[in-house]
């Protein structure tokens, strides 16, 4: 048989340093196979999904609770959708954790940001897509965010929502974003990112004379490991989406009606609570661009780990990129509990 | 200058009218993207007869959103739409307060406490040959 994407992937055989779920978290894997069961429960929900305002809360409805199991697939979607916000965190975190970022792995590492930004964006327009009373103000507040930026910020808007206040043009607008625009720029950083991985000799270990362990593993055990973590998560997802249904609100009537939950959807917390300080443009925008600044310039400005230091945790070496990291993660978890806070 | 040989020149030239390319694609991008399928927002609104609006009462117009106000000095209406990012706030207490973010805003629309830095602005009302109360956005 021919090599194909597959066996790029998996070799004959690699280091078993390189797959011990203690040292990867198994993390990216699981991610690429959150975006798989995205996908195909994104495509179901598309048959029923109506992108008008009239519609589509009560199309979500009638998926939800009138088509047979189509309340699994829209919670397994809506709870996939989740569950890969923290996993990519967690891989984030895993790989300055270990200093794997470092050269040859720089530009895969940008790579991973901006899919973590785009995975963002997808899991936002997700969100608006319900056109609920839920979403109304996040709607609201999301896109005059956009008109706070200076100079463009107007033209932005408009580009953004299709008018001068969200209607049909800007439901129609986001449902392109989620189902096409995004979701084409995913899968396909997504297969290049996977590609890079190989291409920078796997994951990151020393080089084959400073290795201390020498064990390698087949392509059988890899797959093993893989099936074995789908199985897993498969299971968690069934679990959430019979237990916690996703959140469905009646349509938006009026968008300037009050609607009672004025609250950001939960990846977003941290920045409603910083929109709560003062001027809209330096917190709910220049901060929030400044963070991923920082974190995309840490393979280029801060003290790397050594060669002999990779594939284990804590390479001291990069003692300073982890305390930065350390520092971020606290800061949007810190804002996202006292957003969470009642009567703050 | 130094001198520029065939090569490179061709190198040059190529990325030139990659640059150019991509970037007249942004701008088809852009305008593309900036053509408005919404109508304008309504910006005038009819409130029916003068009359039904007593002395001293506070209205709620959700659909504004305002509240039309009508005391000694005449009728004047006072927006709703949060001078931070833009939910209406609410006008249940004499003070009116953004679910969003907290701002305070007190009966005038003066901002109490920010994140707003604006006050609520008023709009303006008119009233037409036949008595009827018409309200202006602008
Ligand atoms: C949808 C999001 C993502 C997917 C599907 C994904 C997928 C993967 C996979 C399958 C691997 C193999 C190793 C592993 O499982 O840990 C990997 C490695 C890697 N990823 Fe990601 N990733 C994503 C986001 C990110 C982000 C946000 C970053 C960081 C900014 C990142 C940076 C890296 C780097 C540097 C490696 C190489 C690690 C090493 O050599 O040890 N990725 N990614
Ligand atoms: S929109 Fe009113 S406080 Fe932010």
């Amino acid at each position: 048989m021919r090599p194909n994407f597959f066996h790029h992937l998996h070799p004959p055989t690699i280091p078993a340093q390189q797959s011990r779920w203690r040292y990867t978290l198994g993390a990216g894997g699981t991610a690429v196979f959150l975006l798989f069961v995205l996908a195909i429960t994104g495509m179901l929900e598309m048959f029923y999904y109506t992108p008008t305002p009239e519609q589509a809360a009560l199309s979500v409805q009638t998926i939800s609770y009138h088509v047979p199991l189509g309340g699994l697939v829209r919670n397994t979607h809506y709870w996939s959708a989740q569950l890969l916000m923290i996993v990519m965190a967690a891989h984030l975190i895993r790989v300055v954790m270990t200093g794997a970022y470092r050269s040859p792995r720089r530009f895969n590492y940008l790579l991973g940001l901006v899919l973590f930004v785009a995975v963002v964006l997808l899991n936002f327009t997700g969100y608006i897509l319900r056109w609920d009373q839920g979403i109304q103000w996040a709607l609201v507040v999301g896109t005059n965010l956009l008109k706070t930026i200076p100079v463009a910020g107007d033209a932005l808007y408009v580009m953004l929502i299709g008018g001068s206040q969200p209607g049909p043009a800007t439901l129609i607008r986001f449902y392109a974003w989620h189902i096409f625009g995004l979701g084409l720029l995913v899968v396909i950083l997504t297969g290049w990112h996977i590609f890079r991985v190989r291409r920078d000799g796997g994951i990151a270990v020393p080089p084959p004379r400073l290795r201390e362990d020498d064990a390698r593993i087949t392509r059988f055990e890899l797959v093993q490991r893989e099936v074995l973590a789908m199985i897993l998560i498969t299971a968690i997802l069934f679990i959430l989406a019979i237990f916690f249904p996703a959140p469905i609100d009646a349509p938006i009537e009026q968008l300037t009606t009050m609607a009672n939950d004025a609250s950001a959807p939960w990846f977003f917390l941290w920045v409603q609570q910083m929109l709560k300080w003062g001027d809209p443009f330096v917190w709910g925008i220049v901060v929030p661009l400044v963070v991923m600044l920082i974190l995309a310039l840490i393979p280029y400005v801060l003290p790397q780990a050594q060669d002999a230091e990779l594939g284990r945790w804590f390479p001291k070496s990069n003692r300073l990129a982890r305390l930065v990291l350390i520092g971020i993660s606290l800061l949007v978890i810190v804002l996202t509990l006292l957003a969470l806070l009642p009567g703050s | 200058m130094p001198e520029l040989d065939r090569r490179d020149f061709l190198k040059q030239a190529t990325r030139a009218l990659l640059s150019i390319s991509g970037l007249l694609g942004l701008g088809g991008l852009a305008r593309f993207f900036y053509f408005q399928t919404e109508p304008p927002s309504q910006s005038v609104f009819d409130l029916g007869p003068a009359t039904a609006y007593a002395v001293g009462t506070r209205t709620l117009l959700p659909d504004v959103p305002a509240v039309l106000i009508h005391n000694e000095n005449g009728f004047s209406a006072l927006s709703l739409v949060c001078t931070h990012l833009g939910c209406t706030v609410e006008s249940e207490a004499s003070e009116l307060v953004c679910p969003c973010h907290g701002s305070l805003f007190d009966e005038q629309g003066n901002v109490v406490r920010g994140p707003a830095s604006k006050p609520l602005p008023t709009l303006q009302i008119e009233t037409t040959a036949e008595g009827n109360l018409q309200l202006f956005l602008t």
